[in-house]
């Protein structure tokens, strides 16, 4: 199905020789002629298989050497035949042993299937094409294809492409197949009596001049003219309305296959004139057809056929490139991060993409009614709508928690807190909803808990944003913990987790931390880049769910981590839909 | 998180100090700000405290950088004069923005640079604290065209007035369709049967909150002398906060605050007041937050820097601080307010030295040696976006189907939960048809489908996919690895023949195992000529 011609695989080296040091994609695209892409990647294969080409290590194709094997080849045909004119005298055997040892070259160079076809152009001593050469020598089609070319670049055999035309149905032609031919209808409806030409419907009136006009010709129909046009079948007519006209039989034999305009006979070329003519009866379609002689060479070649037991091959040829499965390489970074995590006694915890607004915010201590709630801009459901909140304890906890501070000395937030808000469903915002889950869930003191999540908000897709994102998120428990210590956490996280050499603290806000933390860390490329934020969790969200020590929180950027760790500019990379790239890196 | 916009020169004269710009970057983390531009005299700073208005403006980011420098020293006094004025607030607008609170500002010379800070200050407090003018609308007039008291009532949609920036009578209802701001805000109140409208003792239009102000008396320049702001909203607490904030700014611009009395029929009261509040709490709260040793009187200094005054009883420390600080509602926020005080750098971290047992999730085991797996059939890995399109996930696919849903989708490319892997997978080989064949890809994600039994209604499902695309990939190639997958995996699969609509009819099978499903087959031409897919696709996908 995508197996080249040799025209275009004369066209591909054509192009190649005018355009120097391209890629493939560079090359294909500078082609005189559109073609499919897997089509021309067969015909480089090929061109590579004939040691014509190769593909250098950069990705370009390369010539050089064999235009050099060729120049060469040709001054020595040059100098033999300037030998053979001047010493047509000479010792025979000496030209005929050196003849069989290059004989012998060729042939032991030759694949099994060459081998196979050659004995068969021997046997048969006549041209034979592809499908009539695949069926002799017992392999399929491409291979046939490939072999043809392989021969005619040894010179075992000459190859030639016979352009025909094919002919199949038309659009039209299938409609009036299963519909019947226009005038033929048109007959049916008018039958043995005088019609008016404003009765007949069979037609639709745009195509009724037509189809007079052609049953006129031939001579069906009987007109005259009274207030209006009157129509009558001819006995001719009759006659045509019982019987399966040529023209009717044609597009039937047309049905199901297309034929070489080569096969019909005289009268069918006739027929086929005819539906010619009508618009849209007919397709024709150029196709090329290779075919194959052995040449004086090949005949020569075919008695050390069986003397070469294995082939030889040329160990400096260029071979087909192949890929190994991978590892999507962003994955393969968030693989390597969950276990440097795990080594620093970290424990994953869940992390579903859709969360109740409870999980997300309430928790979180962000108010219902507060502008801290649309401060992340985020996805809503629009079906399911709403989720299922945990224990009414905890749902207590949290609605005291905003009321009025509850069991903490705040003053909350003051306003009246809804279960019906914080049950709605959304595609979490944030990796804290999470960590917001685990401490509702309870918690092991001391103890260290993280998650790789994806996050949704609504954002502008561009090389600095994605819709969907990824953020490792987590919290450390334990007793006497200080905000010297969630520092410390930090350093260790930008030295152990992103390598960076120094880091820097900025006053943040985040609804739920106090105080909130920026870190920011020294890149040695890129200079102070910021890599995440933290802070110790307000006292309102853990002692009012039982938890008496502090939670250090933190939250680090991994595509920011990814996109340096993979030498990315552009965070739309990190989910690339290149295959290349993701095969090669490049 | 607001940017602030802000004139150096301007900021320079009102803090009474010039800075370099790695001075100013150091200085602005007293408002927990990050200078974003600096291009010749205009600085845009992102302020990360978005529970504080106060500081949104050049005024309240010179009041902060002020005593965080030593220049200015505790709380900021205001004087509030008493105005003549009287705001009469109709009963009538209850359920369609029932409250509000209004002040003068007098004598007060208006420069360009203050002009663009009270529009700046009033529209981020609008946008952000005001939840995009939801909660709090300002509005600022020339005081001088206001005659009298102003009354505040719901009004017919069909009462007219020349709306800023038009030139001709517009009814309410016209302003909603036509006016620019009508078309921004409308929805507020566009189903409302009344809507709010201020007016003067000559039945003027100031305002239609929380739209548009009138053209006559809404026109603020540096002509303007005197000015009246108007607050509303539906939070009495809130808004008198967001007009606090305004007079703040005004006044350290040297105007002069006056206040008006609101008439909420017989109750009247004048809700412009600077108050102190007061937070206390044990002192060796402070310590054992931070990790420090900071003695009583570093503590007090520190303080007095964040413009809180401290004060010592035994071992109870008391905060006290203006009433604009709405932030500080517990402890440690006052503890925060001391750590940025001394500077957060000049902390030494400690290290943690807390022994866990670290562990991942036993899913994430088997999903990474499932992936592994893959690899080792020598399939490519790829990633897809959790988010798609209905065209990909069922049209593309000749089905119909239910999906879990986003109601504000930015773009319809991502308006649903995909369901299965394969569209996505098909999507990107036909981003690929240019590399090389055989193409052998599989992603291992999850998928999103409505369930009633969950907690959330949704089932989120992991699945692996795993496509083979070259000329004469078939039905058996893929099957060899479902059986290999599922020899390795001890899956016990059956597989039965069933006709699904993007797989070549005979050639499309469903898999199941224990409670699990999948489908396997040869993806048929009309899926192939929707992806514009031109070489055969061998397909499996399963529930893990």
């Amino acid at each position: 199905m995508h197996s080249p011609r040799l025209d275009t695989i004369a066209m591909v080296e054509n192009t190649i020789k005018k355009n120097r040091n391209l890629s493939k994609t560079e090359l294909w695209k500078k082609l005189p002629k559109q073609m499919m892409y897997q089509t021309f990647s067969t015909a480089i294969d090929y061109l590579i298989e004939l040691n014509k080409i190769k593909l250098n290590d950069k990705g370009k194709i390369e010539w050089i050497e064999q235009e050099k094997i060729r120049l060469n080849e040709k001054q020595e045909t040059e100098e033999k035949e300037y030998a053979v004119e001047n010493k047509q005298k000479n010792s025979i055997e000496i030209s005929e042993t050196s003849l069989d040892s290059e004989t012998k070259k060729i042939v032991s160079e030759l694949s099994e299937i060459e081998g196979k076809t050659l004995k068969v152009l021997a046997e048969e001593k006549q041209e034979l094409n592809v499908e009539e050469l695949a069926e002799k020598a017992g392999i399929d089609l491409d291979s046939a294809r490939r072999s043809i070319q392989w021969l005619n670049e040894k010179k075992l055999g000459k190859a030639r492409i016979e352009k025909s035309v094919f002919v199949s149905l038309g659009e039209e032609g299938i409609k009036v197949l299963s519909n019947g031919l226009p005038e033929k209808n048109f007959l049916k409806e008018i039958g043995n009596t005088w019609k008016k030409i404003s009765e007949i419907k069979s037609i639709p009136k745009q195509e009724i001049n037509i189809a007079l006009g052609n049953a006129k010709k031939k001579n069906l129909i009987e007109l005259k003219k009274e207030k209006e046009l009157m129509i009558k079948a001819t006995e001719k007519g009759k006659e045509f309305i019982e019987k399966k006209s040529e023209e009717e039989l044609m597009l039937e034999k047309l049905s199901d296959k297309e034929f070489n305009e080569k096969s019909f006979n005289e009268k069918e070329k006739q027929v086929l004139k005819f539906l010619g003519f009508r618009k849209n009866f007919l397709k024709h379609k150029e196709k090329g057809n290779e075919f194959i002689l052995i040449t004086e060479k090949g005949i020569s070649a075919v008695p050390f056929l069986s003397a070469v037991k294995e082939r030889k091959y040329n160990l400096t040829d260029a071979v087909k490139e192949i890929y190994p499965g991978k590892k999507q390489p962003y994955f393969k970074f968030v693989d390597e991060i969950k276990q440097k995590l795990v080594s620093l006694g970290f424990k994953e915890m869940n992390n579903p993409l859709i969360v109740q607004e409870f999980y997300n915010f309430d928790v979180l201590f962000q108010p219902q009614n507060h502008s801290a709630r649309t401060w992340t801009d985020t996805y809503k459901l629009k079906k399911p709508e709403f989720g299922k909140l945990p224990d009414k304890k905890i749902v207590n906890a949290v609605k005291s928690a905003h009321e009025n501070g509850g069991k903490t000395k705040s003053k909350g937030w003051q306003y009246k807190w809804e279960e019906k808000i914080a049950s709605q469903l959304m595609p979490s915002a944030h990796g804290t909803a999470h960590s917001a889950r685990q401490l509702t869930k309870g918690i092991e003191v001391p103890g260290k808990y993280f998650t790789i999540a994806r996050c949704f908000r609504p954002d502008v897709v561009d090389a600095t944003h994605l819709i969907e994102f990824n953020q490792l998120e987590g919290f450390v428990a334990g007793k006497n913990f200080t905000f010297r210590k969630l520092l410390g956490l930090l350093k260790e996280f930008a030295v152990e987790v992103a390598g960076a050499e120094k880091v820097k603290f900025l006053p943040d806000y985040y609804p739920f931390t106090e105080p909130s933390v920026q870190l920011n860390a020294l890149h040695p490329k890129l200079g102070w880049v910021e890599f995440g934020g933290a802070g110790i969790f307000r006292k309102e969200i853990t002692e009012n769910l039982g938890i008496k020590e502090k939670c250090l929180a933190w939250g680090l950027g991994m595509d920011r981590l990814a996109m340096f760790k993979l030498k990315l500019n552009d965070i739309r990379e990190l989910f690339s839909y290149n295959l290349n790239w993701l095969r090669k890196g490049i | 998180m607001p940017t602030i916009t802000s004139s150096k020169k301007d900021l320079e004269n009102l803090t009474g100090k010039s800075f370099t710009k790695e001075e100013l970057e150091d200085v602005l983390l007293c408002v927990k700000g990050e200078l974003d531009s600096i291009e010749e005299d205009e600085l845009k700073i992102d302020i990360k405290e978005t529970n504080r208005p106060d500081l949104w403006s050049t005024e309240g980011i010179a009041r902060e950088i002020k005593s965080y420098i030593g220049k200015e020293k505790g709380i900021p006094e205001y004087k509030v004069l008493k105005g003549k004025r009287k705001a009469l607030i109709d009963k009538n607008l209850e359920g369609i923005r029932p409250k509000a609170a209004y002040a003068e500002i007098r004598d007060i010379k208006i420069t360009e640079e203050i002009l663009l800070q009270i529009i700046q200050l009033q529209e981020k407090i609008c946008q952000g604290y005001g939840k995009k003018r939801e909660q709090i609308a300002i509005g600022v007039f020339d005081l001088d065209k206001v005659k009298g008291n102003v009354k505040y009532f719901a009004a017919e949609p069909s009462f007219e007035f020349i709306p800023l920036g038009f030139n001709e009578n517009m009814s309410l209802r016209e302003i909603l369709i036509k006016h620019p701001k009508g078309k921004e805000y409308g929805k507020l109140i566009e189903k409302k049967e009344k809507f709010p409208l201020l007016i003067d003792e000559n039945n003027k239009v100031l305002s239609l909150p929380p739209i548009i102000n009138s053209d006559e008396s809404g026109k603020v320049t540096t002509e303007t002398k005197n000015l009246f702001v108007d607050v509303t909203g539906f939070n009495q607490e809130k808004i008198d906060l967001a007009l606090k904030i305004m007079c703040m700014a005004l006044a350290d611009r040297k105007g002069k605050i006056y206040s008006v009395e609101l008439n909420y029929g017989k109750k009247k009261f004048n809700s412009m007041q600077f108050k102190k509040e007061k937070i206390s709490f044990e002192l060796k709260e402070v310590n054992e937050l931070l990790g420090t040793d900071f003695s009583k009187k570093e503590i007090l200094k520190l303080m007095e820097k964040r413009r809180i005054k401290g004060t010592i009883k035994g071992n109870k420390l008391t905060a006290e601080f203006g009433d604009y600080r709405k932030d500080i509602i517990h402890a440690w926020d006052v503890i925060e307010d001391i750590a940025i005080a001394f500077d957060f750098n000049k902390f030494i971290p400690e290290k943690l030295n807390v022994f866990t047992l670290g562990s991942i999730k036993d899913e994430s085991r088997k999903l990474k040696d499932l992936r592994e797996l893959c690899v080792g059939f020598g399939l490519q890995e790829i990633a897809s976006n959790h988010l798609t399109s209905k065209e990909v996930q069922c049209i593309k696919m000749n089905s119909k189907n239910e999906f879990v849903e986003i109601t504000n989708p930015v773009s319809s490319n991502w308006e649903i939960f995909r369901k299965n892997l394969l569209s996505e997978s098909l999507d990107f080989l036909s981003k690929n048809k240019h590399c090389s064949f055989p193409q052998k890809i599989f992603e291992v994600g999850r998928t999103v489908e409505l369930n009633s039994e969950k907690e959330t209604g949704i089932a989120e499902k992991w699945k692996l996919c795993i496509c083979i695309s070259h000329s004469k990939t078939n039905f058996n190639e893929i099957k060899s690895i479902l059986e290999a997958i599922s020899r390795e995996l001890k899956l016990n699969h059956s597989i039965k023949e069933k006709n699904l609509s993007f797989f070549e009819n005979g050639k499309s099978a469903v898999i199941s195992f224990k409670e699990k499903k999948g489908f396997i087959g040869e993806v048929n031409e009309k899926t192939m000529q929707n992806f514009g897919l031109e070489t055969k696709v061998s397909v499996l996908e399963i529930e893990i």
